[in-house]
């Protein structure tokens, strides 16, 4: 007698007798043995039940095949007869143009067997067959956050976020306990797989998640007959949908878990309902309205709880869709911050607080879901907001092509007295680098900025011809110096976009193609096709493409690609140009007195080396100076040579320099030459471990700690500021170069005061101005480190640490807080705190911002050590436990002020900060006087002193120290 | 207990001195001791033999006397280094002596029949058993150390290429299995090495001694173990750092060492750990990287509390924080300083400690772990006919042999003295 198999696999099939014996052969091929395979045929018109029948023949014993007398239109029906048909203890199911991973059943079987799990569910990987192989997001696993590591959850209360996986052919379900609870499929109805796994979750006591892939989903957008699940065009199909999410309401309702249920209507806010709305967009206006419509009544049922649970952005979409505003609610669904997303909605602000939709929000719940502030529109670089651009006129007048539009301009961010120029772009989308550009006219219209540009195309747009078949636009915005890219499409009160037939001449003949024709992408935007009208350049084409697509026209192309990405990568490669210092460049004689600065890797004009090439300059030392700098050139001083760091004239002026002067690291692998002498500033006493100190240097691999090494090994001169300086920052960073004890020379003006130097005090007057900092409040700094959130990165958005109305409230009558994140982060400050709150974030340098200050709160940033020097008032302020980094001291033994670790004690401490300076300030003074030692307000001379004295006519007060 | 099978476990090199071919020979021993048919395949012989307690209760072959070949196969990463010759020819010459090995490994399993299962311990040799003719085999292949250290090896390429068609892939904790899992190894499963010494004493705990056992190599971490009795030894002069093993790094870790007051001794290599962990009182790992690491098992199976660096899956399920040992943050060594001194001046702690680690070890005892590679083996037997599978034996191509073939005597005769056996070598692959 047969052995009961301990695994049977459903394949159900409809008219798929192409790809059937593909699904049955990923079943056969199981590593686990004695797999049977049950197919069941939904009455098939193309043969696949005879495919099915002989199947079974080939396979006696473990391929049976079951038809269905007639089709039942969706796939309930035919697992339940699968089911019906089948003995395996275990129970799965595939799909006809599915695969299953060949180690599906044992990985499943031997889970639930391990575990006692009724149901247990694997990975699932979407396979999207229109992405070519091997090419980025071909693979997509499905929720694989829920499949990071095996877990056995009792039951589904236990996560509810399960409920996101709620595919019926990834998972393996225990015979008896279907029958147990009576669990089938329902037929008649689409999404089936809904209703079943929720049911089965919820009655399951016992579910193993595993994070090996089982299941390979196929998926094929491009096709005329998509697979149902991906027939979302449909209105039936979403009404389906809905019917079946309200089945399972009513199911959470009758056993009483409401909790699962919301759990459950946040999933169909987070992305059932996300997946439809996105592909709203190119639908024609009536089946979006009943679409949002049928959308809208389902909404009007949830929990208003559900709102709020849910992603703010989703959240946004639905709770607009329930309002109506259709338009907001789609651009809403479109924003997905991870992926670069266009702003296509209008943003308000009301009451301090930015809110998504133009109208005025209503009602709490609206207030609460439209708030966007934390996404911080108000805050982000012009560049980084993507508004969008919708096309108004694109149409050819004579030989010339007019086209305009109209541009958001979020919360009025590019003010109506900024300088506007804009070019349109038109770029080859395999190559970026070959564009055209236009002049185009842009100017504030209303609450947006409204552009135009009239060319004609043959002269300005120069296609190759063949290569590039394809072309991007874009509407480039220069605002005051900086760039905004936007991207031109459709939008409301668009024309159609398609078919306009712009003429060019290709470099490659008139054969090659004889215009560009516009048609709209998938996303929304204008791109245009270059292709030839006339018979000859259709012929051409066509032998052109049929070159390009033998075999040998393939290798070809690869090969001449390929070979064009490596000469161009290998030339501009970074390690091209260090070798080349190290065996050219730095073999060039070595230029007297040319010195290269470099501040923070070349973020900006700051810090140490800025106080130290002051000097140079005020003393009139015969220096030739030159400034690196990362992205712009803005900020930096005129009398100095720029260089872009990492370009070839940086690296040719590093080989050539008598002096290196910074305060972080030149370029690792960059060997420095005998005759350049390195004067390593650095950027701040120490609190936190450093370098070689570091349990993840210490822990991490010896090429991590022999980097370090080598970096320290350049320096010849280093810097410190006191004993504990050269204790426990030169130790950990490995330090054995000469210890300059100078004191840092950005912290000269702290020491001096303003009086004796006219530049700095300009300088703090100047942004005093700026900040409108003139009322006779007291401007507070607000600067700590950067917290880090889950996963170790920096957290990318500072809220201040007192809420704003509070502050507005209890201290905005005594006190301005001047906001300063840490460069990694960007400070939220919302737009309705502006009354008592100022970001100074973008402030380079930040010695002028301590002297406007009049009291600092920070958690252990280094800024204390230099703060403390003016002797005025210091608060830490560590929430959350941010003490708990090992430092090289106690700070509340030793911190320069009182700690404060809630919000409540920072208000208090800062409204009786005149008080407790009684108890505070003589701590501080020692503070100051410890960790400032050398910091006497000549650092800056005696750097100079000691490495340009040869120009100095008088001799004074050189000071030229060694310490051990 | 399961039906005797007919295992084979390849590895590199059968008698070098090393932690997996400890693990191989116990392995051997274990599947033996119950009836199992045990065949040991080397790929060719280490450069110093060593007999590994081998009792002759299982077969020890090797594929090649030496290997003279590249070690690693030819893989020209740019267009132009195909024309290579030299290169070629030295491949050519890799190649054809592989498929002799093959050959040989053919034959082995051929004489074994359907059914058996080949366990191979390491990526190279698995490149041998893929040519060999496994028809009707079951093949594990296994991977002995954390996902995180094969990632950052040179190993992970060949790991993803080799064992991706196994039956099985084999790591040695749940975290490891699901890691691979993730990046698309279907395969995987894990199972841990077994406890492979049994304590006929232990250690009083009374002794002011910390016994450190490891190779004297960069992942071991000997360096930040230094690092951290200079913070002990400063406020408990009376204790002692004993530190077994010996490596590259040693002269430079005893130059580190003399500015240490004269308390830690290096006490070389051991053949047998129970002298150095009976005269402690704790353990410590400082390792940087480890897969499952062989000397906590031992130090736990002798009551020892361990003090270690959080650095890998095996750790974390040897020892959980506070009940059996004391698990810090890698790198930590101030909080790894601050573990061992709680210890040294709270007894009781301990002996709490230590009693908890000596009952929570016998998790890995062998029955317990020969009990899931039972599992395995009846996973892999799950649905085949049993009628079926004599039914092929029928048609053998030869008679399975009834005894398998004895060994010769071993190699060479188990060296005396102490310095015969490292407590605990790096898994080379």
């Amino acid at each position: 007698m047969r052995l009961r198999p301990d695994v049977s696999v459903v394949v159900i099939a409809y008219n798929d007798a192409r790809r059937l014996p593909r699904a049955v052969a990923s079943s056969l091929a199981q590593s686990l043995g004695g797999v049977e395979t049950v197919i069941v045929d939904d009455a098939s018109t193309d043969g696949t039940g005879e495919i099915a029948d002989r199947l079974a023949a080939a396979h006696p014993g473990r391929v049976r095949a079951v038809r269905l007398p007639s089709n039942s239109g969706g796939c309930g029906r035919p697992r339940n007869a699968g089911i019906e048909a089948s003995a395996g203890r275990y129970l799965m199911f595939l799909d006809s143009d599915d695969l299953l991973d060949r180690h599906a059943c044992l990985n499943l079987l031997a889970a639930a067997e391990d575990t006692g799990a009724d149901l247990v569910s694997g990975r699932c990987d979407r396979i999207f067959l229109d992405v070519p192989e091997g090419a980025k997001g071909r693979v997509r696993p499905w929720y694989s956050w829920l499949y990071r590591r095996s877990a056995v959850y009792g039951s589904l209360s236990e996560n509810p976020r399960l409920l996101y996986d709620t595919l019926s052919t990834n998972k393996a379900y225990r015979r008896g306990f279907l029958d147990e609870h009576g669990l089938r499929f329902v037929e008649r109805l689409h999404y089936e797989d809904l209703l079943f796994t929720a049911e089965a979750y919820l009655a399951a006591e016992r579910t193993a998640l595993i994070p090996p892939r089982v299941y390979n989903w196929f998926v094929q957008e491009r096709t005329p007959t998509p697979s149902i699940s991906n027939r979302r065009a449909e209105p039936a199909n979403f009404a389906d949908r809905l019917e079946i999410h309200r089945r399972i309401d009513m199911m959470f309702a009758l056993r009483g878990a409401h909790d699962l249920r919301r759990a459950k209507d946040v999933k169909f806010i987070n992305h059932d309902l996300g997946l439809y709305l996105r592909e709203l967009r190119d639908r024609d206006p009536g089946r979006r309205e009943r679409f949002l419509d049928l959308a809208a009544a389902y909404l009007a049922e949830l929990d208003p709880c559900a709102f709020e649970l849910a992603r703010p952005l989703p959240a946004i979409a639905a709770y607009l869709i329930r309002e109506g505003d259709h338009e907001g609610a789609l651009a809403a669904a479109g924003y997905r911050p991870d992926e670069r997303p266009e702003l296509r909605a209008r943003l308000v602000e009301r009451d301090g607080r930015v809110f998504w939709g133009a109208g005025r929000p209503r009602g709490r719940l609206g207030r609460r879901i439209l708030d966007v502030t934390g996404l911080g529109f108000h805050v982000r670089p012009l560049r980084e907001l993507r508004p969008a651009n919708t096309v108004t006129r694109l149409e050819m007048r004579g030989d010339r092509v007019l086209m305009a539009g109209h541009v958001l301009n979020p919360l009025d961010r590019i003010p109506p007295d900024a300088e506007l120029a804009g070019t349109l772009e038109f770029r080859d989308r395999r190559r970026r680098s070959r564009r055209a550009r236009a002049r185009a006219t842009v100017r504030h219209e209303g609450d947006r900025l409204a552009w135009r540009s009239q060319f004609a195309p043959a002269e300005r747009i120069r296609p190759v011809g063949f290569v590039d078949p394809v072309w991007d636009v874009r509407l480039r915005i220069r605002v005051d110096g900086e760039d905004v890219v936007t991207r031109p499409g459709e939008g409301r009160g668009s024309p159609p976009l398609s078919g306009v037939a712009l003429p060019v001449r290709p470099r490659l003949t008139r054969l090659a193609a004889d215009r560009l024709r516009s048609y709209v992408t998938e996303g929304g935007h204008l791109a245009f096709a270059l292709e030839a009208a006339g018979p000859w350049g259709r012929l051409a084409g066509a032998a052109a493409r049929c070159a390009a697509r033998s075999p040998a026209g393939r290798l070809a192309r690869r090969g001449a690609r390929s070979l064009g990405e490596a000469v161009r990568g290998r030339l501009t490669a970074r390690e091209t140009k260090i070798a080349v210092f190290n065996r050219v460049l730095s073999r060039l004689p070595v230029r007297p007195g040319l010195v290269v600065f470099e501040s923070h890797l070349g973020r900006d004009y700051s810090d140490n080396p800025k106080y130290i090439y002051r000097e140079l300059r005020r003393t009139g030392r015969p220096v030739t100076a030159v400034w690196s700098y990362a992205s712009s050139p803005e900020g930096f001083p005129g009398d100095a040579t720029l260089v872009r760091r990492g370009s070839w004239a940086y690296f040719l002026a590093l080989a050539r320099a008598q002096f290196w002067i910074d305060n972080q690291g030149y370029p690792d692998g960059l060997r420095k030459r005998p005759e350049t002498t390195y004067v390593q500033t650095w950027h701040g006493s120490a609190f936190k471990l450093m370098g070689l100190d570091r349990p993840r240097l210490k822990s991490g691999p010896a090429a991590d700690r022999a980097r370090l090494r080598r970096m320290a090994e350049r320096y010849d001169c280093f810097l410190v500021r006191s004993r504990h300086d050269a204790e426990t920052l030169c130790r950990g960073l490995g330090v054995r170069a000469e210890l300059l004890p100078s004191g840092y020379p950005r912290n000269d003006p702290l020491v001096n005061g303003v009086d004796g130097d006219p530049e700095p005090a300009a300088e703090a007057a100047a942004l005093r101005a700026s900040l409108g900092l003139a009322d006779g409040r007291r401007a507070v700094l607000y600067a700590p480190t950067f917290a880090t959130g889950p996963g170790g990165r920096p957290v990318g958005l500072l809220d201040p640490p007192v809420d704003p109305e509070r502050f507005a409230r209890e201290l905005g009558e005594r006190y301005v807080l001047l906001v300063r994140p840490h460069y990694l982060c960007r400070a939220n400050v919302p737009p309705g705190a502006r009354a008592v709150m100022r970001d100074v974030g973008a402030v380079p340098d930040v010695t002028p911002l301590l002297l406007l200050a009049d009291a600092l709160i920070t958690d252990h940033s280094s800024i204390m050590f230099d703060f403390a020097l003016l002797d005025r008032p210091i608060v830490l302020h560590l929430p959350d436990g941010r003490d708990l980094t090992t430092g090289y001291f106690d700070l509340e033994r030793h911190g320069p002020g009182p700690i404060t670790r809630t919000e409540d004690e920072l208000v208090a401490a800062l409204a009786g900060l005149d008080a407790a300076e009684a108890v505070h300030a003589a701590r501080r003074r020692a503070f100051a006087a410890r960790f400032g030692e050398h910091d006497r307000g000549t650092a800056a001379r005696t750097v100079v002193d000691r490495h340009f004295p040869a120009a100095r006519p008088s001799h004074r007060g050189k000071r030229n120290g060694r310490t051990a | 207990m399961a039906a005797p099978r007919e295992v084979f476990i390849v590895c590199n090199n059968a008698d070098e001195m090393g932690g997996l071919q400890r693990w191989a020979h116990h392995m051997a021993r274990l599947l033996a001791g119950r009836g199992d048919r045990v065949t040991l395949v080397g790929i060719t012989r280490g450069p110093e033999p060593y007999h590994h307690g081998r009792d002759g209760s299982y077969a020890v072959e090797v594929l090649h006397r030496e290997w003279r070949a590249p070690a690693m196969a030819w893989r020209p990463a740019k267009p132009l280094e195909h024309l290579n010759a030299v290169a070629r020819g030295r491949e050519l010459w890799r190649s054809a002596a592989q498929r002799r090995g093959a050959a040989r490994l053919s034959e082995l399993f051929a004489a074994a029949g359907p059914g058996a299962v080949v366990i191979v311990a390491q990526v190279w040799a698995m490149e041998w058993v893929r040519l060999a003719d496994t028809s009707g085999l079951r093949v594990v292949a296994m991977s002995h150390e954390s996902y995180k250290a094969t990632r950052m090896s040179s190993r992970y390429r060949r790991v993803r290429e080799h064992y991706a068609d196994a039956d099985r892939m084999l790591v040695l904790t749940a975290e490891d299995a699901d890691a691979w899992a993730r990046d698309g190894m279907t395969n995987v499963d894990h199972i841990p090495n077994a406890l492979h010494v049994t304590p006929t004493v232990h250690p009083t705990l009374d002794l002011p001694v910390v016994a450190c056992v490891g190779r004297l190599s960069q992942e071991k971490g000997m360096d930040l173990m230094l690092e951290v009795w200079e913070r002990v030894s400063a406020a408990h002069p009376g204790w002692r750092l004993h530190v077994y093993g010996g490596g590259p790094d040693e002269e430079e870790l005893r130059a580190q060492a003399a500015g240490i007051s004269g308390s830690v001794e290096f006490r070389g290599v051991v053949a047998d750990v129970e002298e150095a962990l009976v005269e402690a009182s704790i353990f410590a790992l400082p390792s940087r990287a480890e897969g499952f690491p062989m000397s906590v098992l031992e130090a736990m199976a002798y009551g020892l509390p361990t003090v270690a660096f959080d650095c890998a899956p095996g750790v974390r399920v040897l020892i959980e924080d506070g009940r059996d040992g004391v698990l810090v943050p890698p790198g930590d060594t101030a909080a790894f300083a601050a573990a061992l001194e709680r210890l040294i001046v709270d007894r009781d702690l301990r002996r709490a400690l230590g009693a908890a680690a000596r009952a929570s070890v016998l998790r890995f005892h062998p029955d317990a772990v020969l009990a899931r590679w039972d599992r395995l083996f009846d996973l892999f037997h799950r649905g085949l006919d049993h009628r079926d599978l004599h039914h092929r034996d029928l048609h053998h191509r030869g008679p399975p042999p009834a005894v398998p073939e004895r060994p010769a005597a071993p190699a060479l005769e188990p060296r005396a003295g102490r310095e015969a056996e490292p407590a605990l070598g790096g898994d080379s692959f």
